[in-house]
């Protein structure tokens, strides 16, 4: 099919892209989008989070046909190659959230959603928003010192804006 | 040393921002031109001949451009077989398939759906034979044997003497005989004897196993491989195929995990066979099922007896392991023999024997796993240990004390301890859980609340060689070299920081390249938590042979003394005059000053006697918990985990934290909930929603940890220190609270339940 949709501020047009290709499959294999990671398969891990009209959804569950004029963003639409690094990112280098990292841009996006939906989650709510998202280097603690420090110095900026 | 040091502080992973912008490069991301998609077909059946194999209908599938059976390997120039310790792993089945899951053929296609497709149209006949699935079973007589047993079996990167025996399953045996344990027995008031079980589990790793395999030319292999072992994996290739070293070239990039999961080759001699029929580059990369019959950890069934006086002393202890390695060794042999060593515990013992076996079954291969061997047998042998103060009525940590080993104990090898710190951590662990105030609390509401504690000492990779190469060119960019892996440890920051500290720059401008076989100076592996210690002494000595020639060189046109000059802020200092690094490369006309550094360890332990070095090195912690058991349900909810690991000196803090709290939180899944089901063989969970591992939701309500360092002491690795010991604290703390012991792992709910209402297990 043909497969048009907004990625990273970007309108993406695509032919003859496989219906029973996958998100994750058209941002890897056809985009050469490497963020978006490979581990399950089945939507379990998180690994392959993507932010689908800002909500963060497994790129791997998702057929082609559901993503048609929705306006992707994936860890390659947050910061530009030589610019600024954007709050999360720079809270998760800031209190090393992560080890291997493979995991990471699932982490930061689905922390984006979460910081979007809720600006000052509590220790509790950051956890159960987080709870798809695996990291079997087990960087959990740093990640929610990344995640309160992200949380902090966005309601920050947007009290001083 | 400078005064901008950055050793010991929690400064950012050198490669922080390409981890957090995802353009950090996994060879999971490697494409060649013209690359073909590799896929495995594999055994239905634990044990069965392979009576026929035949792949020609697959070439009808279009896009598919080249099968591989057991007939490609009719080729002199291909040995067919590989095994890091032991060579029994065929690179497809030859006569006979040993487990469910075992490669039988394989197809490189245009496409992986492509390949997908020509797997449907192999031919394979099997007869079925008799299967075994538990290491003790298959280790007795009578039982069916997997392997013929033959001498000229020995592996290309075995590093200690083997001892297969012949005619039965047992890979390799690992005994002890540190002096008499009948006379030792006799000496106790108290002989106990029991046996405990641990189960398969899996590494699970985010990034799968992958690699790009290329015959560039009919005798040159190019290889990009998540791998651990790149230099092991070139040897092991170089062999298969005929080929001189040099011509076996083996790239490697960060990897997404691995936690021993990618050591020594797995995929690779399948890809590259492939590669070199098609003549294209092949890329594989495992489906998470095939991950869970790829490589898991032993199972093991451990017996432990001891003997104890009524004041407190163990007079003698006897352990039988039996380590499961599954259908092929893989490092079987050297994890039950490390488990072999360590299940005598951190104790002075008078009289200790042990029969460690690495024993085939028809399960998937288990090999190297975060901890390796050393969980399975401290969960045995520090489950015992609660036990025996039980017996004797003294409290868990008192009745350690008094049997633990310092600084100049004798071992039960025979060697001499050094630079060890049982008694800190142990005290430490307990001080963190308030254990004076009690092991056991009824909070009166159906939940109880118990504590437990588990001490740990793990060896080091033994003998063992790193080596390292830091340069500096005529801009004054220093470049490290090295071949270990980054896996998320921050092996690469922990580099930087210590050439930067001897060189006086700032670490976060050194460049690192990334491991290529011809290029990079040689290192055994990353693996045994070995690489901070070994490998940052490397980087060190290869610094200070930089800094030497910086110094040397300076000193000639800076009119002063080689040792009155003074490395820091990226320039080097005397007598108020200052020139910047790269002024003394342009100075001495060449295009890079070059240092170069090693580092070894020696030492081997006797398989028969278990007496000589089993470690030039340890690694030695304890840890303590808090459980609250909810007796209604059965569940385990930890409320405190401590960790105290010695770590000698912290290069890194927020790497060396990192990692520590990894490895609690993967013990935790070990502890709880982490096992590899079969059902005749086969993994009934081979995903990672049957197959659970710890999520955040999973955290104990408190992690505390102490990272104990020492005034002079070198770094101690600490990547697998907590680990070992958290199922045995969580069994102990779990027993206390309810009265009842759980034997085996994990400690799921129904087992505690089952404990309660049968009082069967006493503590």
């Amino acid at each position: 099919m043909k497969l048009d949709f907004i990625l990273n501020g970007q309108s993406v047009s695509l032919d003859d892209v496989p219906t029973s290709a996958t998100l994750l499959d058209v941002l890897r294999d056809h985009l050469k989008l490497t963020g978006t990671r490979l581990t399950c398969g089945i939507g379990m891990c998180g690994a392959c989070t993507v932010l689908v009209d800002g909500e963060a959804l497994s790129g791997c569950l998702l057929l082609v046909p559901m993503v048609a004029g929705r306006n992707i963003t994936t860890i390659e639409g947050l910061a530009a190659p030589d610019g600024p690094l954007d709050p999360v990112q720079q809270a998760f280098v800031d209190c090393m959230g992560l080890q291997c990292s493979y995991c990471t841009p699932g982490f930061i996006l689905a922390t984006h959603a979460l910081l979007k939906a809720n600006p000052q989650p509590s220790d509790q709510q950051i956890k159960e928003y987080l709870a798809g998202n695996l990291c079997r280097c087990g960087s959990y603690y740093k990640i929610m010192d990344a995640v309160r420090l992200a949380s902090e110095r966005l309601h920050q900026a947007q009290r001083t804006s | 040393m400078t005064a901008h040091t950055t050793i010991g502080q929690a400064v950012p992973m050198i490669d922080a921002r390409e981890r957090v912008t995802g353009t950090i490069s996994y060879v999971l991301d490697v494409e060649l031109p013209g690359m073909l998609y590799a896929r495995i077909l594999r055994s239905p059946y634990p044990h069965a001949r392979l009576t026929r194999v035949d792949a020609s209908a697959a070439l009808g599938v279009e896009g598919v451009i080249a099968t591989l059976t057991r007939d490609d390997f009719n080729d002199p120039a291909i040995k067919p077989v590989y095994g890091p310790q032991i060579k029994d792993n065929p690179i497809l089945a030859m006569d006979k398939v040993r487990f469910v899951g075992d490669p039988v053929a394989a197809v490189a296609a245009e496409s992986e759906s492509a390949a997908d497709e020509a797997l449907l149209l192999i031919e394979a006949d099997y007869e079925e034979l008799s299967a075994v699935f538990d290491a003790y079973e298959a280790a007795q007589p009578g039982a069916p044997l997997i392997h013929p047993m033959s001498e000229d079996w020995i592996g290309t990167s075995a590093y200690f003497d083997m001892r297969p025996q012949p005619n039965t399953n047992i890979a390799h045996r690992f005994r002890i005989r540190h002096g008499e344990v009948e006379r030792g027995f006799s000496e106790a008031d108290i002989v106990l004897e029991e046996t405990f079980r641990t189960p398969a589990a899996a590494h699970c790793a985010m990034e799968p196993h992958v690699c790009v395999a290329h015959f560039e030319t009919p005798d040159r292999l190019v290889v990009y491989s998540a791998t651990q072992t790149p230099f092991n994996t070139r040897d092991a290739l170089a062999e298969m195929f005929s080929l001189p070293k040099e011509n076996v070239q083996v790239f490697v990039r960060t990897l997404g995990g691995s936690y021993g999961s990618k050591t020594f080759p797995h995929v690779e001699p399948i890809a590259a066979a492939l590669a070199r029929k098609a003549g294209r580059p092949v890329k594989l990369v495992l489906r998470r099922e095939e991950e869970f019959v790829t490589l898991n950890r032993h199972p093991v069934v451990a017996r432990v007896k001891m003997g104890v006086k009524r004041t407190g002393e163990i007079t003698a202890k006897q352990v039988w392991l039996y380590y499961d390695t599954g259908a092929y060794a893989d490092t079987g042999p050297g994890v039950a023999q490390k488990g072999g060593y360590a299940s005598v515990g951190p104790y002075k013992i008078p009289h200790v024997w042990v029969d460690s076996h690495c024993v085939y079954t028809n399960l998937p291969p288990n090999g190297a796993f975060r901890g390796y061997g050393v969980t399975q047998c401290a969960f045995a042998s520090e489950m015992m240990m609660d036990i025996a103060a039980h017996a004797i009525g003294l409290d868990p940590v008192e009745f350690r004390v008094r049997n633990l080993l310092h600084e100049g104990d004798q071992f039960a090898t025979g060697e001499t301890l050094e630079d060890v710190a049982f008694e800190e951590c142990l005290r430490d662990a307990a001080r963190a859980v308030n254990w004076q105030a009690g092991v056991r609390a009824d909070l009166s509401d159906g939940r109880v609340r118990g504590k437990g504690v588990c001490v740990l000492l793990k060896g080091m990779t033994t003998p063992s060689r790193s080596s390292a190469r830091v340069e500096i060119d005529q801009n004054g960019q220093v470049t490290v070299h090295m071949g270990t892996i980054e896996m998320g440890q921050g092996a690469r920051t922990i580099a930087a920081q210590i050439a930067a500290d001897v060189l006086g720059v700032d670490y976060a401008r050194l460049t690192l390249t990334l491991p290529d076989t011809n290029a990079t100076p040689f290192d055994v592996r990353t693996t045994a938590s070995r690489s901070t210690y070994m490998m940052g002494q490397a980087i060190r000595n290869a610094a200070n042979d930089l800094a030497a020639k910086l110094r040397s060189h300076a000193a000639l046109f800076m009119g002063v003394q080689p040792h009155e000059l003074e490395l820091r802020g990226g320039a080097i200092f005397a007598a108020g005059k200052s020139a910047p690094l790269g002024e003394i490369v342009q100075r001495a006309e060449v295009e890079k000053l070059v240092g170069e550094g090693e580092f070894r360890n020696v030492g081997s332990l006797n398989p028969d006697t278990g007496q000589g070095v089993a470690s030039s090195h340890w690694h030695l912690g304890a840890v303590a918990v808090e459980v609250e058991v909810d007796t209604e349900t059965g569940q385990v909810r930890l409320t405190h985990v401590h960790a105290a690991t010695y770590a000698g000196r912290v290069i890194n803090r927020f790497t060396a934290e990192l990692q520590n709290e990894g490895s609690v939180i993967m013990g935790i899944g070990s502890a709880l909930f982490e096992e590899i089901k079969f059902d005749g063989g086969q993994v009934s969970n081979p995903n990672l929603s049957d197959y659970m591992i710890p999520s955040i939701m999973d955290l104990p309500d408190r992690l505390t940890q102490h990272l104990i360092e020492r005034e002079g002491a070198p770094s101690h690795g600490l990547g697998e220190t907590a680990l070992p010991a958290i199922p045995a604290a969580v069994g102990n703390a779990v027993a206390h609270a309810i009265g009842y012991r759980v034997r085996s792992l994990p400690i799921t709910p129904e087992k505690v339940l089952r404990a309660i209402i049968e009082k069967a297990d006493q503590p």
